[in-house]
């Protein structure tokens, strides 16, 4: 259990692949194009050329991590193949009706409902009911469902979602549908909603299971290609893959349920930003990933991934167990405009990475935010080591055109503009994760990556009140660095619907006991030794009446005297979340959960050498433009400095896969992990 | 009367304000010294604030109302009680100026919360009884820099029936207890006593207070942030933003509207179908004068008396403005809709008796399909000075209640709101089963888990939307079986007499119907707007909603999308050939293409309106 490990990150542009050596220490780095016509094609030619850096053979290797798209992209762009839905009896529309709502800040005569995955046509009504206590009303007409079995498979769809009515308190008929569609086409695919998310509210559900179908079958063709590639390298070490929940998992259970790798990628990048920080010795930290279209935000508190079942993937609300971050549309590539009324706005429209920046010189004529970052003189013109140049020229003379001259601005008061605004959507979603969920970001450390995440990280903590930033040593590739410090995990919940002043502790039992021994089986299946077990017992409550939960843990037996405590733990969250409690209103149970952990081997950071030396990675100098005046600033090459080295800004650090901008009155340390760790004179 | 909105300075028209300038009080900045980024920075962070303060109303209020249905909202607003940041679709702004007539902004202190749900004493702020408005002012520096608001619809508190609110009420006091504005915070201290009151005088106790606290904390959470944000920029930076962000709204409205409505003088009328008591159908009539020297002034005051049925709406002449200004507004993501639009009329008239402006105390309880359809009597009205380049009419949202006693022997109430469709549009469909903004259904499983009912269907009403190039949105069907042993029903359905009327060459929508028993002997149709009607254990309860008008002529629609609204159950086979001109294949699985051209090649001649025929007008 101690060979080299693999993780790769598949992004829109590059894929990233990190391959870290036990034994040695040793790192390597790796970056090759994604081939989005077949991610697993890019996936292969990483692996082959980390192993090539490495000087390792594919048998040497004892773990291949993966972090993909695959599922979101299906899902965002809609792009999934056609899946049939049955429901019962007189819920055809469920997924078209939804909440029957339109979006909070949607304007009623402008908005335009979404295309649902499944359309109403491939949507099946069979006859049968269960009650909520779980009781049957009707049988199961078996009959239609057979019926309805053939006219799917006629049409040739081969994948479907099977969405009954309060299936989480018996899914006898769900189960028994799958059993039918299988004898009928036994090559179709089929998802239950029990085995997806056992959960009331039938429409979350409903869609969660049909999204779940609808990704299923490109996920588990790709899953087997991977497979293909990594065989195809002699590597026999497991494949596990990243799911939403910041846990990886063995290609059997992300083949069963593909809509958990929805927020895969992310999920890698939040896991490495939290072996960073605690490389570094830092518990409490809020991470901003800035890609060129999106920025992803996220906290975690003692070192712990906060989840939440409040995720929205594109237009669809999944109440999953997700890492708990907001994804806003401000990224390098966010386009800058100003409106005939004068206005200028920031995003959510994307140059992306095609066309991409003006200065990119790839056809692109509106600036972004990165042209705004070159015009002020924070990036060098050269990236990637020489390989790629920015074109300043043409960036300020789009700004110049298109944002100062409407505006009767500078064009350095137009980029730091354009700057600000970015930056305030930026910290509003920081505000969402910290702030709204009662957490101060004084107490917090900003954690920027992703390739544009350096060059935000020093005026976000300004405008958060973030004291410190730490910026790891790649922030580029902290996603797939990520993987390599990633445990097995899954959650497996189930409706209980309990009242504290009658709290029926041997049905919770039993439920509990039920979901451990599911947590067990899926460990048992993914070959975790009972040592390297770990399971922990959650409860989602609320006060009677209410309509949204908090989750606490449940500690030790189910007895009153751990309900006492839960219900102790959830007034202080409540009244620490929305700054009231109400002591005598009763208290409702919800959902119960298990979360089920594999862990493995730690990872262990390398640690930099140690100098003071910083006027040898001095490579340059470079005007910069800050909004007191014009300074010449520093620039250092990252990779010169040595562990104890001492920053004093402005000055721009550069390295392969991002650029850090330190402000005046900002010092950057440089810690052994190679991590930069910024404060405040 | 002449109601006039008109804001040339912001306190004018309002009879509670004080006569000092609140404007001079709270800004040394002119707009124009506001730069562009720090307006946009501002807007983004005022989106944000209501946003939280949205999220912790929904997460912690008590009652089904609030946290499935979602109808709850919150707003902030400048010194001068103008509203900043509210709602996407605001019936109505001008929820702070109501506070002044008792508490001079210059009295307040920073920690008051003050609470009302007087309609007539906030002149139409407040559209009935059961919203409970919460206002408190932000201070920075000792200084006044603006108000936080929330409301939200409490589901009980006291009156004639459970639920407060019943289509046989016919006095207002008969809709549960009347709060003028008071001071339930004063310096941060809860004013319990008003609390106890009004608690007492509801029939759902712990809701209220739930409710109430909920409210509370979020409306505290937005003055916080208010404050927040004047440390951020200073309190003349903040002030210049709200000036700068209102005129840029009106100054855009403003064009728009003159884009689309050229001089002359245009009338339409609209219909409410019923009281419930009798009287009806009652004209809603409309007249918008644009004037060649760019002035616009909408008159409502040949619109029918109130009525002894709770369908009275007080108008705030200020909202006309608002919802005219929603539809000017569509995405134009750069803008905010805020008291801006109240400026888009020049001047509004009302008469004072009619069923737009009544006199205390008729009845307000229902006024939700008045609202409605006024909201459709000035799309009618953009219709008529367009020719037919605004969208079609809409049914309102239905509403039905049960009331009765579960096997346990508790009292239960569950109000369902249930959605109808909208009108199609210039460039799209209408919404399919949708009740209006940010307001939610109750799930199946929700309502089987807790109450002595079963949700048996819940679908789309074919062919309910009308016909036309882009189709109007379905209204839906819902089926219950009753499992109490006995429970009184409440009806709210309308727009079945006069249906959504369909645009520029659509046509008009289907209508909505509630049917005990449907198919069997014991078969009953129940009055659209009424109460008291009893089920009983077993009863199946069916309720039809109406659909949402179409646009364009029908034979414009492309045959794929007539086809896939068959295969989806949205449009029948005999309406695609009948309406549209599209003829199936035998099995309904394609377009039968020469049959469809040869169909088509015969046009029928469209109108501006269609209401079961074309006409040019309808007044």
């Amino acid at each position: 259990m101690t060979g080299p490990i693999i993780g790769v990150d598949t992004g829109g542009t590059f894929t990233d692949i990190v391959l870290f050596d036990p034994r040695s220490g040793r790192l390597h780095l790796a970056k090759t194009p994604s081939t989005p016509h077949d991610a697993s094609e890019g996936f292969g030619n990483g692996i082959s050329e980390v192993l090539e850096v490495a000087a390792l053979g594919g048998p040497d290797i004892d773990r291949v991590l993966h972090a993909t798209t695959v599922a979101t992209n299906l899902i965002l762009e809609q792009k999934g193949p056609p899946t049939a839905l049955i429901v019962n009896r007189g819920f055809r529309f469920l997924l078209e009706i939804g909440r029957h709502s339109i979006p909070r800040r949607a304007n009623l005569f402008a908005w335009c409902k979404p295309q649902r995955p499944i359309a109403p046509d491939q949507i099946f009504e069979i006859g049968g009911r269960i009650d909520p206590d779980g009781s049957e009303v009707e049988a199961l007409d078996e009959a239609a469902l057979r019926a309805a079995a053939e006219a799917i498979a006629e049409v040739g769809i081969g994948t479907v979602a099977v969405v009954f009515l309060h299936s989480y308190a018996n899914p006898a008929h769900e189960r028994r549908a799958r059993e039918i569609i299988a004898e009928v086409t036994p090559a179709a695919l089929t998802s239950i909603s029990a085995e997806v998310l056992p959960v009331m509210r039938e429409y979350e559900r409903g869609l969660a299971t049909a999204l779940n179908a609808y990704v299923k079958p490109v996920v588990s063709r790709y899953v087997g290609r991977l497979e293909e590639r990594v065989d195809d390298r002699k590597i026999a070490a497991p494949l596990l893959l990243m799911k939403s929940n910041g846990g990886v998992a063995g290609t059997d259970t992300v083949r069963a349920k593909p809509v958990e790798t929805a927020l895969s990628g992310p999920a890698a990048g939040i896991v490495g930003a939290n072996i960073v920080a605690a490389a570094a010795g830092i518990g409490d930290i809020i991470t901003v990933d800035i890609g060129g279209t999106s920025a992803d935000i996220a906290l975690i508190r003692g070192g712990a991934l906060g989840l939440t079942t409040r995720s929205v993937i594109g237009n669809w609300p999944i109440p999953l167990p997700m890492v708990d971050l907001t994804t806003i549309g401000a990224g390098g590539g966010s386009i800058a405009k100003v409106d005939k009324g004068g206005v200028l706005t920031v995003g959510p429209d994307s140059a992306g990475a095609n066309p991409g920046p003006v200065c990119y010189r790839r056809g692109g004529t509106e600036p972004t935010v990165t042209d705004a970052h070159l015009v002020l003189g924070h990036l060098p013109e050269a990236l990637l080591d020489g390989d790629y140049r920015l074109d300043r020229a043409l960036a300020e003379d789009a700004i110049r055109t298109r944002i100062a001259e409407p505006l009767g601005l500078s064009v350095d008061a137009a980029a730091r503009g354009i700057l600000e605004i970015i930056d305030n959507t930026m910290v509003g979603a920081i505000r969402v994760v910290s702030v709204e969920r009662g957490h101060d970001p004084a107490d917090f450390t900003l954690l920027p990556f992703g390739g544009a995440g350096p060059l935000h990280g020093g005026p976000l903590a300004r405008l958060a009140g973030c004291r410190r930033v730490l910026v790891p040593p790649a922030p580029g590739v902290l996603s797939a660095f990520g993987l390599l410090a990633s445990d097995l995990r899954a959650e497996f919940s189930r409706s209980c619907l309990q009242r504290d002043d009658a709290f029926d502790f041997e049905d919770v039992a039993g439920v509990f006991a039920a979901l451990s021994a599911q947590a067990e089986a899926w460990l048992e299946s993914e070959g975790v030794p009972a040592q390297s077990r770990r399971m922990t017992r959650q409860v989602s409550l609320r006060y009677e009446g209410q309509g949204s939960e908090l989750t606490v843990p449940w500690p030790g037996d189910v007895d009153a005297a751990a309900l006492a405590e839960v219900v102790a733990a959830f007034h202080t969250a409540h009244e620490a979340l929305y700054s009231f409690r109400l002591d005598e209103v009763r208290i409702e149970a919800m959902t119960l959960r298990v979360d089920a952990v594999g862990k493995l081997p730690p990872l262990t950071l390398p640690e930099i050498p140690s100098h003071t030396d910083v006027a040898s990675a001095r490579v340059g100098d470079q005007p910069v433009s800050f909004a007191e005046g014009v300074v010449s600033a520093p620039i250092y090459d990252r990779a010169r400095l040595g562990a104890g080295s001492v920053l004093e800004g402005p000055a721009i650090i550069t390295q392969l896969d991002s650029t850090t901008l330190l402000l005046p009155g900002q010092r950057a340390t440089v810690h052994p992990t190679g991590s930069l760790l910024i404060e405040e004179e | 009367m002449t109601l006039s909105p008109t804001l040339k300075t912001p306190n004018e028209g309002h009879p509670h304000m004080p006569k000092k300038d609140l404007r001079a009080m709270a800004s040394d900045a002119t707009p124009a010294d506001i730069d562009p980024v720090t307006l946009e920075i501002v807007r983004g962070a005022l989106r944000a604030i209501q946003s939280e303060m949205e999220m912790l109303i929904e997460r912690t209020a008590m009652s089904a109302f609030i946290r499935e249905k979602k109808d709850y909202a919150s707003g902030l607003y400048d010194p001068a009680g103008r509203m900043i940041a509210g709602k996407a679709l605001p019936f109505t702004s001008d929820l702070v100026t109501p506070v002044f007539k008792y508490y001079p902004p210059e009295t307040m202190q920073p920690g008051d919360v003050y609470w009302y749900n007087d309609c007539y004493d906030s002149h139409g702020a407040v559209t009935h009884t059961p919203d409970q408005v919460l206002v408190a002012p932000v201070f920075f520096e000792g200084r006044l820099i603006g108000f936080s608001q929330t409301w939200a619809h409490f589901t009980d508190i006291g009156g004639m029936r459970p639920g407060s609110l019943s289509p046989d009420c016919t006095d207002l006091f008969q809709e549960g207890t009347i709060v003028p504005p008071v001071r339930l915070v004063a310096a941060g201290r809860m004013q319990d006593e008003l609390m106890r009151l009004f608690v007492r005088n509801s029939r759902q106790p712990a809701n209220v207070r739930g409710d109430m606290r909920a409210l509370m904390a979020a409306v505290t959470l937005g003055s916080t942030r208010l404050t927040e944000l004047a440390r951020r920029f200073g309190g003349d930076e903040l002030a210049g933003a709200f000036d700068a962000l209102l005129e840029r709204t009106a100054t855009v409205l403003r064009e728009r509207l003159a884009a689309l409505v050229k001089p002359g003088t245009y009338a339409f009328t609209e219909w409410v179908d019923s009281d419930g008591h009798g009287n009806g159908p009652i004209a809603l009539r409309y007249t918008l004068t644009a004037t060649e020297d760019g002035r616009f002034i909408l008159d409502h005051s040949k619109t029918d008396d109130q009525t002894k049925g709770p369908i009275n709406l007080i108008l705030n002449p200020k909202s006309a403005g608002m919802l005219v200004g929603a539809y000017l507004l569509g995405d134009s993501h750069d803008l905010s809709l805020n008291a801006g639009a109240e400026r888009l009329f020049d001047e509004v008239i009302l008469r004072e008796g009619s069923i737009l402006q009544p006199r205390l105390p008729a009845p307000l309880g229902q006024r939700g399909v008045t609202m409605l359809r006024n909201l459709s009597g000035y799309l009618g009205l953009l219709n008529a000075a367009s020719k037919g380049g605004a969208s079609a009419s809409h049914s309102p949202y239905a509403i039905w209640t049960f009331r009765g006693t579960d096997a346990g022997g508790e009292r239960f109430l569950m109000s369902d709101g249930v959605a109808c469709g909208y009108g199609a549009r210039p460039f799209a469909d209408g919404h399919d089963a949708v009740y209006l903004v940010a307001q939610e259904n109750y799930p199946a499983e929700f309502v089987d888990n807790f109450y002595p009912m079963r949700i048996l269907s819940y679908a789309m009403n074919p062919d309910s939307g009308g016909p036309g190039r882009w189709r109007g949105g379905c209204g839906v069907i819902r089926e219950i079986e009753v499992l109490a042993e006995e429970a009184t029903l409440l009806v709210r359905l309308d727009a079945i007499e006069h249906p959504p009327w369909g645009a520029g060459g659509g046509q008009c929508a289907g209508t909505g119907r509630c049917i005990i028993n449907p198919g069997t002997e014991r078969e009953v149709h129940v009055p659209p707007l009424s109460d008291g009607t009893l089920v009983r254990r077993g009863d199946i309860l069916r309720l039809e909603t109406g659909g949402g008008g179409g646009w364009g002529h029908p034979f414009d629609r492309e045959p794929e999308r007539v086809l896939a609204d068959v295969k989806g159950g949205f449009v029948s086979a005999r309406s695609a050939e009948a309406d549209y001109g599209v003829v199936l294949t035998a099995g309904g699985r394609a377009v039968d293409t020469a049959a469809t051209e040869a169909r088509r090649a015969t046009r029928p001649a469209t109108q501006t309106f269609h209401t079961g025929h074309y006409r040019d007008s309808i007044q």
